[in-house]
């Protein structure tokens, strides 16, 4: 499938770039089940590029805007964010069967897996404090001067939980292919538990967490990756979500496998300008494993309808469901006084 | 060990990813062996557990609702929650015991939004959540 499409991508990107250029290299990488994920050389006016191809998949996990994608990318990437730079954007399926966006690789970094139990060694401090300090920056920025504030969302600070927690529960209505009693009195909970309005509108990235960012060999975050969900709402989202012990290699008093909670805390404190409050933030940690299983349930019924095999999808509809099952019915069933 | 299909999974899924998996070229392709490894060991696990498990959450929900029925106000329900609690799994097929597993737990949602509030009886559902969800979990290799 590489091979084929390399000419037409050489195609494609002579036109965009009004230049000829050769694209060799072309390879797939692990980068989700939401995109396929290739690298690839692009030589043009005399020199070469590593660029990162993302097309939609034959069906994708959770239906997002491609264009969300591009934009947030952009977005950031003037903020002087880590965040590669955008270079090509193609909404139709002529050139290469589904839309697809094109953006800088950036070289000789790594990812942590999320099944590491201590990914990042001797950085972790360095990377957690980074880790948090480019969230605070996301959170604090502003969606209108980011040119993101047509960006889906809610509106009101005062409707980003029932906005988003209406979005999740809609995603499972629709893709559960067995009764979810743990996801419908999670949902419930929510709803009765209301947390206050957002300090603010932010544009909240929405998979912001271990796994979904490029470091290098001196502990430096390269990369924040995955921007498919950006949308607007409370900026505590990312931070629940980033919280959750889905992604804290195994533990959950070190979130992200990096600084000791308090401390990341006060970190993304300090870079969005913004006090967190615990009430809130309980609520949006509760969501966060909410939305985990609807999008584990979503990938459960992609993969077992054969819509998309990649084997992520599986995973994620059975490790990564019975987990955040087995998270929320700890929480909730604490708070319920279960034995 | 015997030659059955636990240990088959098993022992396949360590020849992917301790044998094959690295013999690939770094990328997805890589990934997705070892990731296909990891859903070996996942099928082993449930092979074993599969029967005990559906059983031993349908028995738990069945109890349940024997137990809370009678502080149910809406009468269909009470009556559709007393008929469950009689049943019984016939069968040990997996098929089957799944099926019995989705009627009792879409019952077991309409037992929670119905007992909303009471917090004796949604203490006991919690309680039995928390057992499902415990059962379910599924362990990576080496854990």
């Amino acid at each position: 499938m590489s091979d084929d499409i390399s000419p037409r991508l050489a195609r494609y990107l002579s036109g965009k770039l009004g230049a000829h250029v050769e694209v060799s290299g072309l390879d797939r990488i692990a980068g989700g089940a939401s995109r396929e994920t290739y690298r690839f050389r692009a030589r043009y006016d005399g020199r070469e590029r590593a660029l990162i191809l993302r097309r939609d998949p034959p069906a994708s996990l959770i239906d997002t805007e491609r264009s969300v994608e591009f934009r947030a990318y952009g977005a950031f990437h003037k903020l002087g964010l880590p965040v590669p730079e955008p270079i090509a954007l193609e909404l139709e399926g002529a050139a290469l069967d589904r839309p697809f966006f094109v953006m800088e690789e950036i070289e000789g970094c790594m990812v942590g897996s999320i099944l590491a139990p201590d990914p990042y060694g001797s950085h972790r401090r360095k990377i957690g404090e980074q880790f948090f300090r480019v969230m605070g920056r996301i959170a604090g920025a502003d969606p209108h001067a980011l040119g993101l504030a047509d960006f889906e969302g809610a509106k009101d600070a005062a409707d980003c939980a029932t906005h988003e927690l209406a979005r999740w529960e809609k995603e499972i209505d629709e893709d559960e292919r067995e009764p979810q009693p743990i996801a419908r009195a999670a949902i419930r909970w929510l709803r009765k538990n209301p947390p206050p309005p957002a300090r603010k509108i932010s544009v909240v990235h929405g998979d912001y967490r271990t796994g979904n960012f490029l470091y290098d060999g001196d502990g430096n975050i390269r990369a924040i990756l995955d921007w498919e969900m950006a949308h607007l709402g409370d900026p505590l989202e990312d931070l629940g979500w980033a919280l959750d012990p889905l992604w804290s290699h195994g533990d959950p008093s070190h979130p992200a496998g990096t600084l000791p909670r308090a401390e990341a805390l006060q970190v993304w404190e300090a870079a969005s300008g913004m006090a967190i409050d615990p009430a809130a933030l309980a609520w949006w940690e509760i969501f966060a494993s909410l939305k985990g299983l609807a999008i584990w349930i979503s990938a459960a019924r992609e993969y077992a309808e054969g819509r998309n095999s990649d084997p992520v999808n599986a995973f994620s509809g059975w490790y990564c469901l019975s987990f955040h099952n087995k998270v929320l019915a700890d929480k909730l069933g604490t708070l319920a006084g279960a034995a | 060990m015997k030659l059955d299909t636990g240990s088959v999974l098993n022992i396949t899924a360590a020849q992917l990813m301790g044998a094959i998996a690295p013999q690939l070229p770094p990328g997805y392709a890589q990934s997705s062996a070892s990731l296909t490894g990891f859903l070996l060991t996942f099928c082993a696990q449930d092979h074993d557990s599969a029967a005990d498990t559906r059983a031993a959450e349908n028995a738990d929900m069945r109890a349940l609702f024997a137990d809370l029925a009678a502080g149910v106000r809406e009468a269909a329900l009470r009556d559709r929650l007393l008929a469950a609690s009689q049943t019984r799994d016939a069968s040990l097929r997996i098929s089957a015991l799944d099926a019995a597993n989705a009627e009792l737990r879409q019952l077991l949602i309409a037992l929670h939004e119905a007992v909303d509030g009471v917090p004796a009886a949604e203490a006991k559902i919690w309680t039995v959540l928390r057992s499902l969800a415990a059962r379910r979990v599924v362990m990576l290799p080496g854990q």
